[in-house]
């Protein structure tokens, strides 16, 4: 039954006899509506969808593809109307409302840099800058290969998964950046982030800079962790303001800039 | 704290791979145990010097690895491999793989691509590998990690241009091309600045409204004839001068909008790599309507022709002929047939120009004409074995009925002017030919029994063999003496890629791309019971 409540939810979003109407939504982009928007979204729907849209007995909506295909007024048609035969009711709030859900649920799965996000990118460049990111991290080339490369974070990362990795570290580990140590026979240890490993072979990231390729019948040992080289409690140490200005900052870092009114239709 | 007590001790360890930029004299040496450009070396021979594989022992080979590239549909990169990291591509993609274990080191995947095309592989100098995203992104990434560098857009899709193009890298200079050719663009090549990303020079290969050669156009197609940049060049260094092929003049098969010799498809070119500027061009099909486009491969070397040693570039051509010319100056030494379909041209003249057979043109019921319009060779890339002197090139014997259409061109549109099709009743059969370059003389050829559909070039090795896909899936090895089989595998898959080979820990591999996945084969040895690590024994 679940199967086909999510099957059904998700036909939803694609109707089969498309709506021609295809209003933007009046609050699309707007940063102060996509706040208003979460909190009702974490009241009214988080509990099926997940409060953060990470998804549960609904489908998750922050991995982009449903959202991505859905222009905005049939996201807005789905949250006022629900969807017959499944368990996602319609609802009675102002459209107002309704709208500035769809802009959250749309800043949940649009790349960062498609959205217009609060803070000064300049000001949080010396956020970035002051707090050695690039010790870990690279930006066009330059920077520690430790962390995920940042130059094109905006362009692939919602705002929501940038905010959740700078606060919450440790929340998802990126496939290949979970700490690792290496012990070989011959006595030499390296940490590092593992980028692949297998009983047989490991690709390790070392923090000095260099990639190693072992084979594990040279190594004593080899350990793996849970957790990255991002330091836990980085955002407490920021100030509210700092911390919106680093994320306005990574938020802009694209391959490919786009027109940002574009965020307020569907892709 | 923790981070000044931990203890490194790394400066001596073997599985360390090297930070070492790759510079434009590593390129320049090889192929040796690493595999530097889509070609191997710049001339385009694919010629490996090594030999821990040869004719003696071929027959030991064995699966080392696959690597299945998830969005794998029709795989048509060749590998990169330095120093024991290994770069393959697809549509807008890059894996970094451990060359020993094809296990992935990093993943890079442009997701905002606009086009989603084949793709035929990376190039690397310094610390990056560079790659072309479908909608015409050159991309720098850093080698080791797969960080973005730089992405610059290099073409207009809106003019009909999309990428495929293995780059290839001349000093500082990432050089690429464009497709698109089949429905209407303008073709060119393009440098950028491998450090900065900034573009050198540009060169379109249909010349503008009133420039030299765009009297041989008319008015209608000059704009989007077409003459497009897909494959990649070779390159002699003693000259400084880069070879590349252009494609056909569109539309492919109406040629009644385009009255002239469509300057400059179909063609060679040579191009000096610093300044983009054209020393000298070498049509091989003046006006053509069989979308014969010249994308084989321009292989140099040095033979004797009429007993004096000659730079040459040789090039087997979808028009069925051989040619011959003087690398230096373009100069036309000689063709020959190397197919038995052929009967557009009796020959090709004194100039260089074919002879040609009336009534070969596509026609709006359909015309008879050999080769097919997939050509006597294709794109699939060939090899030359300085030892036995001979070349290597897969061919295909086939002809078809090519039809026309006078509809008026419009570009973008899916246009073509026409077609080519197969008769069912003559099927197509591919062959490996051994051929003698400085004679043009067919030496032997070894036969492929499948359905007539691949892509698939050769490699050749000190080890006296040659490896080529077949179009029944296999990998196969013979001797480059005489053709004798001496190995074959199946993967299971089409294969619409070339072949290479490298070495890593004193081990030779040989490595080729199917249709989803990227098989590595190398000599047998037992696999010594490897014990499980306590820190893998549980989740941490």
């Amino acid at each position: 039954m679940r199967v086909a409540f999510l099957l059904l939810l998700t036909a939803a979003f694609f109707p089969a006899q498309p709506q021609v109407e295809d209003r933007e939504n009046p609050f699309g982009g707007d940063a102060g509506a996509v706040e208003e928007g979460k909190k009702t979204f974490a009241g009214s729907c988080g509990g099926c969808h997940g409060t953060t849209g990470e998804g549960g007995r609904g489908p998750a909506l922050r991995d982009g593809k449903l959202i991505r295909r859905s222009n905005d007024f049939q996201v807005f048609t789905t949250i006022k109307k629900g969807v017959a035969g499944t368990d996602m009711p319609g609802t009675n709030l102002p459209d107002d409302q309704i709208w500035k859900l769809v802009a959250f649920v749309r800043a949940l799965s649009s790349p960062a840099a498609d959205i217009l996000v609060p803070g000064d990118p300049v000001a949080g460049e010396r956020i970035y800058s002051a707090q050695n990111c690039a010790g870990c991290h690279m930006i066009a080339g330059r920077g520690g290969m430790l962390g995920p490369d940042l130059t094109n974070a905006g362009g692939s990362r919602s705002y929501e998964y940038l905010r959740e990795s700078v606060v919450k570290p440790g929340a998802r580990i990126q496939q290949g950046f979970a700490k690792a140590t290496a012990k070989t026979k011959d006595g030499h240890t390296v940490e590092g982030v593992v980028r692949n490993y297998t009983n047989y072979d490991v690709q390790l990231q070392g923090r000095d800079g260099k990639l190693y390729l072992f084979k594990t019948t040279d190594l004593a040992d080899f350990k793996v962790e849970v957790a990255t080289f991002m330091p836990t409690g980085f955002a407490a140490k920021l100030s509210r303001e700092d911390l919106t200005n680093l994320l306005a900052y990574l938020s802009r870092q694209t391959s490919r800039p786009v027109e940002l009114r574009r965020a307020k239709g569907a892709r | 704290m923790r981070w000044t007590l931990t203890l490194l001790l790394a400066a001596s360890l073997s599985a360390q791979v090297s930070n070492k930029p790759v510079t434009f004299e590593d390129i320049k040496a090889s192929p040796n145990r690493n595999w530097l450009t889509y070609s191997g070396d710049y001339k385009g021979t694919r010629h490996s010097p090594l030999k821990q594989i040869n004719r003696a022992n071929a027959a030991n080979l064995t699966p080392k690895w696959t690597f299945h590239m998830e969005t794998g549909r029709k795989l048509e990169t060749v590998p990169i491999v330095y120093e024991g990291m290994m770069y393959v591509t697809n549509s807008n993609e890059v894996n970094a793989l451990d060359a020993r274990s094809g296990r992935r080191i990093w993943g890079y995947r442009d997701e905002r691509s606009t086009i989603s095309r084949v793709n035929r592989g990376a190039a690397i100098h310094g610390d990056r590998v560079f790659f072309v995203t479908g909608d015409c992104h050159l991309v720098a990434l850093h080698r080791i990690t797969g960080a973005l560098v730089w992405d610059k857009a290099y073409c207009d899709t809106k003019m009909g241009a999309f990428a495929t193009v293995a780059p290839m890298v001349v000093k500082d200079a990432v050089i690429v091309g464009i497709g698109g050719g089949d429905t209407g663009t303008r073709g060119f090549l393009a440098a950028y600045s491998s450090t900065t990303g900034e573009q050198l020079w540009r060169l379109h290969t249909v010349p503008g409204r009133g420039e030299p050669g765009s009297e041989t156009w008319g008015p209608k197609t000059l704009d989007w004839g077409g003459a497009a940049t897909w494959l990649s060049g070779t390159y002699d260094p003693d000259l400084n001068l880069i070879y590349w092929t252009t494609g056909n003049p569109w539309p492919d098969f109406y040629g009644g909008d385009r009255n002239g010799a469509n300057l400059y498809s179909a063609s060679l070119i040579a191009v000096n790599p610093d300044t983009g500027k054209l020393q000298w061009y070498f049509q091989f099909t003046p006006h053509d309507t069989h979308d014969w486009d010249a994308q084989g491969w321009p292989v140099l070397m040095d033979i004797p022709i009429n007993g004096k040693s000659r730079k040459v570039v040789v090039h087997a051509n979808r028009n069925g002929f051989f040619y011959v010319l003087d690398r230096v100056t373009g100069e036309y030494l000689r063709a020959t047939p190397f197919v038995d379909k052929l009967d557009w041209a009796t020959g090709i003249d004194a100039k260089g120009k074919p002879i040609l057979v009336p009534g070969k043109d596509p026609t709006p019921s359909g015309n008879k004409a050999c080769p097919c319009v997939r050509g006597a060779s294709n794109w699939m890339s060939p090899t030359f074995h300085p030892e036995t002197g001979l070349f290597y090139v897969v061919t295909l014997e086939q002809c078809d009925i090519y039809v026309s259409s006078a509809k008026d061109p419009k570009p973008m549109q899916n246009f073509a002017g026409g077609g080519g099709e197969q008769i069912p009743t003559e099927p197509g059969k591919f062959y490996l030919l051994a051929l003698d370059p400085k004679t043009g003389k067919r030496v032997w050829e070894y036969p492929m029994t499948g359905p007539g559909v691949m892509w698939a070039g050769t490699v050749s090795t000190a080890g006296g063999v040659i490896f080529f896909g077949d179009d029944d899936n296999h990998l196969v090895a013979v001797d480059a003496k005489d053709g004798r089989h001496l190995w074959h595998y199946n993967m299971g898959q089409p294969v619409f890629a070339s072949p290479i080979t490298y070495e890593v820990d004193g081990k030779q591999y040989v490595t080729i791309a199917s249709q989803t996945d990227i098989f590595t084969f190398g000599l047998h040895e037992p696999i010594p019971s490897v014990p499980v690590l306590e820190g893998l024994r549980k989740l941490q």
